[in-house]
C-alpha cells in the first residue's frame, strides 16, 4: 500500500529515519525559544531564586532516573527489532511506556503538592516558565507513548519493525529535553 | 523492488472510496494540493473583501461600505489585522507552498507520491481547522482579533485592551494550528525531495522550484520554534493571566517582538522562494534557455536562507531595542538585499539572447521581476535604521511590503496557474482572456501602491481609521490620493472576474491540454494531462538523464530535451 | 548498522548516566556557585552527549543530520545573542527599563516573604485571569510602597491624561478618535450628575460598569482603592467653580 516513493532512499538514509530527525530538528528550535527566553529572564531576575528554592531536587531526580532507564529500554527495544524479534521489541517498548507512566504520575504529584502551596503558574515568572515548560515537555511524553503504543502493537505481530528504532530516536529526544530542564528547574535555581 | 511495484500496482486498481468521500478523503498528493488551493483562493476573496472595506473606509471615511455597513474604529482593527494575518498564513503559503508544493514536487521528481501519504492528509486536516478557527474568530464576541498581525503585547494579552478577547485567543490558536499544518507538510517535501527522486536525478538535477520549495520549508520549519514557544506563552497571559510579557511581573514585552520577528523575517523568504522558483521554471521554459548559473541559484538561495536569520530586528529599530543591536542589524539587512538582487539579475541574464514567448504565464512572471524589484529597492530605505525612524509605521512601510507580497503571493500564484493550469486540469486556457486579466490586475496594482508611498513620504501613520482626525494628514491633496487607491483596488478586484470566467469556461469547454503544450523539459510534462494516481504506470516510472535546463542544445533538433528521454 | 551496535554496551551507557545524575544532584551540596554550575549543566551536556551518540546512534549517523541539528544549535545560540541585550539586560548606554528594575527591587526585598504571601492568598482564590493575577501584584505593589506617599497627580498624568487631557477637560491626544468624547472633569454640570461612588467605580471597574463607554478601561488591577479614592479626590480639583 505504500506508494515506491516511500522506499525509495537517495541520501542513503531510510525515509522514516531521515523524517524523524527533521521533526527533531523542528522541536530543538521549539524548545530551544522556550528555555533561552526562560534563561534570559532568569538571569535578569535574581529574585526568582527565592520562588525556584520550593522545587523539589528529590522529585527531579527520581524523575530523572525514570527517563534514563526508559531511554534504555527503548534502545534495547530497538536492538531486538534488529534482530527481527517483534514480541521482544514490544516488551521492551511497554517497559518505556510504564517509565513515562511514572514519569507523569509522579509530576502530577508533585504538581498537586507545589499547587496546594500557592505555586501557581501565575505565582510569580519562574512558576509561569516552570509549569509552561515542563508542560510542554510532558505533553511530548505522553503524545510520544501513545504513539508508542501503536508502534508496541504492530511490532508484537512483527508488522513495520523499523519503527521501533523511530519512537526509539523520538524518546531519546524526550528524554534529553529533560536532561537539560532537571538542572535549570530544580538543580541550578 | 518488485513487491513495491506489486503494492502499487494493487494501489492503483483498488484505490480510493468512491464519490465525494474520494476527495475528502484522499491521500492522493494531486487531491490535496487542490484542496489547498481552493481553500487559499476562497481566504484570498475574504482577504480582499476586507482589504475592500477598509480602504473604502480610508477613502470615505465614516460612509456606508456597500456589502458591509459602517466601519467602527474596533471593525477597521479587526479588518486590517485579519487581511494581514489571512493573506500571509492562509492564502500565500498555503497556494505557494502547499498547493503547488503538493502537486509538483512528485511529479517534478518522477515520484508516485509524497513519501507519507497519510501525513499529508493529516497536514490539510489540521490546516482545514485552522480555518475554521480563525473564521470563526470573525464573528465571536467583540469580533476578529484587533492586535495586528503582529500581535505586540500587552495590547494582545489582555482583552482589557484589545476588546476582542475571545477573538484574540481564537487568531492565536489559529495560528498554531496552521504553524501544526505546516510543519507536517514541510516533513513530507523535504524528505520527498531529499530520498524519493527518480533514479538517475542527481542533486543538481533537481529542478529550482522542488528546491527552492523545500528550502522554504526547511526554513520554515527553524524558524518558527521560538514563535511556538513565545504563542504558548501568550495564549497563557491571556487566558490564564500569567505575566510572560509583562515587566510588572518580571517579563518583558520586547521579548515577544524578538520571538516573533525572530520567525517573521525568515517567513518572508519562505513564500519568496517557492514564488521565485515558479518564475524561473517559467521564464527557462519561454525563454528556450537555460538557466544562467544554476549552482549559483541555489547557493545564492541557501546564503539569502541563511542571512535571513540575521536580519530579524530591523522591524524592531525604534521599538527600544539595544542601539548596538540596530547597527549590526543594519549591516545584514542591506548585506541580503545582494543575493535577493544577483537572483533577479541571474533571470535577466536567463532572458537575454532568448528566444522569447510572451505567453500568460510568462507576462506574469515578467511582471514578477519588475514589480519585485521595485520592493526590494524600497525596503533599502527601510534596512538602513536612520531612515527607518522616520519611516517606521508609515504606508511607505506598507507599500514596501506590498510590492513585495503581492509579486510573491498574487502574481506568482498566476503565473504559476496559468502555467501548470494544463497539466492540473486538462485543458487550455484562453490566452486572449488571460492576457486581459493580466493587464487588469497589473496596472491598477500600481495606482493602488504608489500612491502609498507618496503618503507614507509624507508621514501618514499606518493603522489609523480615519485621518480627519489629524489635520496635516486630511489634506484634499492627501484624501485625493487615498481616493485613488481605492478606486485603483475596486478596478482590479472587478478584473479578478476575467480570470474566474476564463478558469470555468476553460475547465467545462476548454481546448484539450496535450502532455507538453509548452514544450518542456521537466518531468511533470511526460505525463497525461491531468495525470492519474501514481502519476506513471508502476512499471514506467521516469529515469533521468540531464539537468532541467537543456533548452536550445546545439546540435539538437528540438529546442528543448526532456530530462527522462534517453537519447 | 547492526554490527556497531554490538560494539555498544547500552547498560554500561545507562550506569554511567545514573552516576553522572548522582553526581549533579549532589553537586548544589559544595554550596560553591561555579561547582554547582559545572555539575549541573557540564553534566547535562555530557548525558545529553552521550545519549545522543550512542542511544540515537548519531555517531553513526550519515553527515546531512549531524549538520542539520548543529545548525538548530546554532540558531538557538542566535537568537539568544539577538534577544538577551533587551530581555536579559535591564539597562544599556542610553535606557533602562524601570518597569523590570522595580521588579528586581520589589522582589529582592520581599525575598522569603514574597513566597508565603502568595501561597496563603492563592489557596483561596481561583485563578480567574488576569485581574486576580493583577490583585496580587498590586498587592506587592502595596506592600513595596507602603510608606511612601501615592502621587495621585504623577498617577493621572502618566495614565488618565492620554484622554482626558492634563488640564482634566477630556481633550487629550487619545480622545480625537473616541467616541463619546471623555469625560470633562472642568465641567461643573459633570459633577452634579455624577456621585463619587460611581466615580470610583467607572475608575476601578471601567466605564462600562457603570453603564459608560466601555472605551473607558478598568483600573482596579492597576490602582489599589485607597489609591484609586486619592484619584477621585485630585479630580475634583480640576472643577471650574
Amino acid at each position: 500500500m505504500k506508494p515506491i516513493a516511500t522506499t525509495r532512499s537517495a541520501t542513503g538514509i531510510p525515509t522514516g529515519r531521515l523524517a524523524v530527525w527533521w521533526v527533531l530538528a523542528s522541536e530543538v528550535v521549539i524548545f530551544g525559544g522556550l528555555l533561552g527566553s526562560y534563561v534570559m529572564h532568569r538571569l535578569g531576575h535574581p529574585e526568582w531564586g527565592a520562588a525556584a528554592a520550593h522545587t523539589n531536587t528529590w522529585i527531579g531526580a527520581f524523575n530523572t532516573f525514570v527517563l534514563l532507564t526508559s531511554s534504555l529500554t527503548a534502545v534495547l527495544a530497538h536492538q531486538a527489532a534488529e534482530r527481527g524479534d517483534g514480541k521482544k521489541a514490544a516488551k521492551l517498548l511497554m517497559f518505556t511506556m510504564l517509565g513515562a507512566l511514572i514519569f507523569v504520575s509522579v509530576k502530577s504529584f508533585e504538581w498537586t503538592m507545589e499547587i496546594r502551596e500557592g505555586f501557581t503558574i501565575t505565582a510569580n515568572g519562574f512558576w509561569s516558565f516552570y509549569y509552561t515548560a515542563a508542560g510542554l515537555h510532558a505533553a511530548h511524553v505522553i503524545a510520544g507513548a501513545v504513539i508508542m503504543g501503536f508502534i508496541a502493537h504492530d511490532a508484537w505481530r512483527g508488522r513495520e519493525l523499523q519503527r521501533v528504532e523511530l519512537i526509539g530516536i523520538y524518546w531519546h529526544f524526550v528524554d534529553v529535553v529533560w536532561i537539560f530542564l532537571f538542572p535549570l528547574l530544580y538543580i541550578a535555581k | 523492488m518488485s513487491q513495491a511495484v506489486a503494492d502499487v500496482q494493487h494501489t492503483q486498481e483498488h484505490h480510493g472510496p468512491q464519490g465525494i468521500l474520494k476527495y475528502l478523503w484522499s491521500t492522493d498528493h494531486k487531491v490535496i494540493a487542490m484542496q489547498y488551493m481552493f481553500t487559499g483562493m476562497f481566504m484570498a476573496l475574504i482577504g480582499g473583501f476586507m482589504a475592500y472595506v477598509f480602504r473604502m473606509q480610508l477613502a470615505f471615511p465614516g460612509v456606508s461600505v456597500p456589502g458591509f455597513g459602517v466601519v467602527s474604529p474596533g471593525e477597521y482593527n479587526s479588518l486590517i489585522t485579519n487581511h494581514g494575518s489571512i493573506m500571509i498564513f492562509w492564502v500565500a503559503m498555503p497556494v505557494l507552498i502547499a498547493a503547488f508544493g503538493n502537486f509538483l514536487i512528485p511529479l517534478m521528481i518522477g515520484a508516485d507520491d509524497m513519501v507519507f501519504p497519510r501525513i499529508n492528509r493529516l497536514s490539510f486536516q489540521v490546516f482545514f481547522l485552522s480555518v475554521l478557527v480563525i473564521l470563526t474568530s470573525l464573528f465571536v464576541k467583540g469580533g476578529g482579533f484587533g492586535g495586528a498581525w503582529t500581535a505586540y503585547p500587552p495590547l494582545s494579552a489582555s482583552g482589557a485592551y484589545n476588546l476582542t478577547k475571545l477573538g484574540s485567543s481564537l487568531w492565536l490558536i489559529g495560528v498554531a494550528l496552521e504553524f501544526v499544518a505546516f510543519l507536517l507538510g514541510g516533513i513530507n517535501f523535504i524528505v520527498t525531495l531529499m530520498n524519493a527522486r527518480a533514479p538517475g536525478m542527481r542533486a543538481y538535477d533537481i529542478p529550482i522550484l522542488p528546491w527552492f520549495i523545500v528550502l522554504a520549508s526547511m526554513l520554515f520549519m527553524l524558524s518558527v520554534g521560538p514563535l511556538i514557544a513565545g504563542a504558548v506563552m501568550l495564549l497563557f497571559d491571556q487566558l490564564l493571566g500569567t505575566g510572560f510579557y509583562d515587566p510588572a511581573r518580571g517579563g518583558d514585552p520586547l521579548l515577544w517582538q524578538h520571538l516573533f520577528w525572530f520567525f517573521g523575517h525568515p517567513e518572508v523568504y519562505v513564500v519568496l522562494l517557492p514564488a521565485m522558483g515558479i518564475v524561473v521554471e517559467i521564464i527557462t521554459t519561454f525563454s528556450r534557455k537555460k538557466l544562467f548559473g544554476y549552482k549559483i541559484v541555489l547557493y545564492t538561495a541557501v546564503a539569502t536562507a541563511v542571512l535571513s536569520f540575521f536580519v530579524w530586528a530591523h522591524h524592531q529599530f525604534i521599538a527600544g531595542i539595544d542601539p548596538r543591536m540596530a547597527n549590526i542589524f543594519t549591516v545584514t539587512t542591506l548585506l541580503i538585499s545582494v543575493p535577493i538582487a544577483e537572483l533577479c539579475f541571474v533571470l535577466i541574464a536567463t532572458l537575454y539572447g532568448g528566444s522569447i514567448r510572451l505567453t500568460t504565464p510568462m507576462l506574469w512572471a515578467l511582471a514578477f521581476l519588475a514589480e519585485f524589484l521595485i520592493g526590494g529597492v524600497t525596503g533599502i530605505f527601510l534596512g538602513a535604521s536612520g531612515a527607518d525612524v522616520f519611516f517606521h509605521d508609515t504606508y511607505f512601510v506598507l507599500a514596501h511590503f506590498h510590492y513585495t507580497f503581492f509579486p510573491i503571493a498574487i502574481i506568482g500564484t498566476f503565473a504559476a496557474f496559468t502555467y501548470w493550469f494544463p497539466k492540473m486540469f486538462g485543458k487550455m486556457l484562453n490566452e486572449t482572456l488571460g492576457k486581459i486579466h493580466f493587464w487588469g490586475t497589473i496596472i491598477p496594482f500600481n495606482f493602488i501602491f504608489i500612491p502609498l508611498f507618496i503618503l507614507g513620504l509624507h508621514g501618514q501613520h499606518r493603522r489609523i481609521y480615519d485621518y480627519n482626525h489629524f489635520p496635516e494628514l486630511a489634506t484634499p491633496a492627501l484624501q485625493h490620493l487615498r481616493i485613488v487607491a481605492t478606486v485603483a483596488l475596486i478596478v482590479m478586484l472587478f478584473f479578478q472576474l476575467v480570470f474566474f470566467f476564463n478558469v470555468i469556461r476553460s475547465w467545462i469547454s476548454g481546448e484539450k491540454a496535450p502532455r507538453n503544450p509548452w514544450k518542456a523539459n521537466t518531468l511533470e510534462w511526460t505525463t497525461e494531462s491531468p495525470p492519474p494516481h501514481g502519476n506513471w504506470p508502476a512499471d514506467r516510472m521516469p529515469v533521468v538523464y540531464r539537468g532541467p535546463y537543456e533548452y536550445s542544445v546545439p546540435g539538437r533538433e528540438d529546442d528543448y530535451w526532456p530530462q527522462n528521454s534517453p537519447t | 548498522m547492526s554490527q556497531e551496535q554490538h560494539h555498544i554496551n547500552y547498560v554500561k551507557i545507562w550506569a554511567i548516566l545514573v552516576v553522572l545524575l548522582v553526581v549533579s544532584v549532589v553537586g548544589p551540596f559544595f554550596g560553591v556557585k561555579w561547582i554547582t554550575l559545572i555539575t549541573a549543566f557540564g553534566v547535562a551536556v555530557v548525558k545529553a552527549r552521550l545519549v545522543v551518540q550512542n542511544f540515537m546512534h548519531l555517531r553513526i549517523e550519515k553527515r546531512i543530520i549531524k549538520w542539520a541539528l548543529g545548525t538548530t544549535l546554532v540558531l538557538m545560540l542566535l537568537f539568544f545573542a539577538g534577544t538577551a541585550p533587551d530581555v536579559m539586560e535591564h539597562h544599556g548606554v542610553n535606557w533602562t527599563n524601570d518597569a523590570a528594575l522595580a521588579a528586581v527591587e520589589r522582589g529582592v526585598e520581599e525575598g522569603h516573604g514574597e513566597v508565603a504571601d502568595d501561597g496563603h492568598e492563592a489557596v483561596g482564590e481561583s485563578d480567574d485571569g488576569h485581574e486576580a493575577a493583577g490583585r496580587r501584584a498590586v498587592e506587592h505593589e502595596e506592600a513595596a510602597t507602603a510608606g511612601q506617599e501615592f502621587d495621585a497627580k504623577a498617577a493621572f498624568n502618566t495614565t488618565c491624561s492620554v484622554c482626558h487631557g492634563t488640564a482634566g477637560d477630556g481633550k487629550g491626544p487619545g480622545a480625537v478618535a473616541l467616541d463619546p468624547k471623555p469625560a470633562n472633569f472642568t465641567d461643573s454640570a459633570f459633577w452634579e450628575t455624577r456621585t463619587d461612588e460611581e466615580i470610583f467605580k467607572a475608575i476601578k471597574e471601567g466605564g462600562a460598569a457603570v453603564g459608560r463607554s466601555p472605551l473607558m478601561v478598568a483600573w482596579g488591577a492597576t490602582y489599589s482603592d485607597d489609591q484609586i479614592h486619592a484619584l477621585v479626590a485630585y479630580l475634583k480639583t480640576f472643577r471650574k467653580k
